[in-house]
């Protein structure tokens, strides 16, 4: 079951990616892993992926995410792309 | 033939789980490190099977430091032979591109596969629980194809893998990465394509720390 901090997320990433939407979507991600961090993970957890010539940065530390939200709306699209999406 | 380039997080993680699983039972060549390069990529093209990690986007798949080895430009000798890319993205042009060059199958993924993965263990990748989640089951999927199974079996193995680890899952960031990969995992081809079975060579220890600078 998703927690309610993850929802948030999804719903500030389904936004056309306009600087208040990637704020918000940054300000949902910290609050998210405010959560995660409680339950207790590796120990430097990196978002990575295997693309080429791609517009963001293939290795992401999780903490640095909510930045990379802010600044560049490719990795917005990217990461709304892998979350945004239900099975 | 296996290529694992190891110059950056990425590939250090996804390569190091078939250093770990794949390379004791697999034979030569296997171009690992900075010698996954273009030019002994296209010279060794021999075997039944081409096993790769690497950098990739719809037309190309690249080696060590992102050299392009593999492309929909200059196409390989790759008949009858099983293509797996453990990248990004290459089951939109390059995968199809190799099933009308004559590969037997192809495995890929059509959108960028991502996993969450620990940087502090970029030494020894193979122990990384988090990117386990997602590494497990594609390097079980390539071990069930190099028992001698239909390639389709180990398509399905990993795909039941995918969705098993998923539903464990209690991070949604890691979960939501398993998830994603399973969508866009893609089997061209003969589905029930074979290789030769390797022997399965189980090793009580891991390989030493890899010591290449990231």
């Amino acid at each position: 079951m998703p927690t309610k901090e993850f929802e948030k997320l999804k719903e500030a990433l389904r936004k056309t990616p306009t600087p208040e939407a990637r704020k918000e979507a940054a300000v949902a991600f910290r609050r998210y892993r405010v959560v995660q961090l409680a339950k207790g993970k590796g120990s430097k957890p990196t978002l990575v992926s295997l693309g080429y010539r791609k517009p963001y940065p293939t290795a992401v530390p999780v903490d640095k995410i909510a930045e990379e939200l802010e600044r560049n709306t490719s990795f917005y699209e990217h990461l709304r792309e892998i979350i945004g999406e239900e099975e | 033939m296996l290529t694992l380039p190891l110059h950056d997080l990425p590939t250090r993680s996804a390569s190091g789980f078939l250093i770990r699983y794949i390379v004791p039972r697999s034979i030569p060549p296997q171009l690992i490190g900075p010698t996954d390069r273009r030019q002994p990529f296209r010279m060794l093209a021999i075997g039944d099977a081409i096993i790769g990690v690497g950098h990739g986007s719809p037309s190309e798949f690249c080696g060590h430091n992102n050299q392009v080895i593999l492309d929909t430009k200059s196409i390989p000798d790759v008949k009858d032979k099983v293509v797996i890319l453990i990248s990004c993205e290459t089951a939109q042009v390059l995968g199809p591109a190799l099933i009308d060059a004559g590969a037997a199958s192809y495995i890929g993924f059509k959108k960028d596969l991502v996993w969450v993965c620990d940087a502090d263990l970029a030494f020894t990748p193979w122990s990384d629980k988090m990117a386990l989640t997602v590494m497990g089951p594609i390097t079980n999927c390539v071990n069930t194809i190099l028992d001698g199974r239909p390639v389709e079996e180990g398509y399905n193995a990993m795909l039941e893998e995918l969705s098993r680890n998923a539903d464990v899952e209690e991070d949604e960031l890691i979960k939501s990465c398993i998830q994603f990969n399973r969508r866009n995992a893609v089997l061209l081809g003969n589905p029930m394509a074979r290789v030769r079975a390797r022997p399965k060579i189980t090793l009580p220890l891991p390989p030493p720390p890899i010591i290449l600078p990231i």
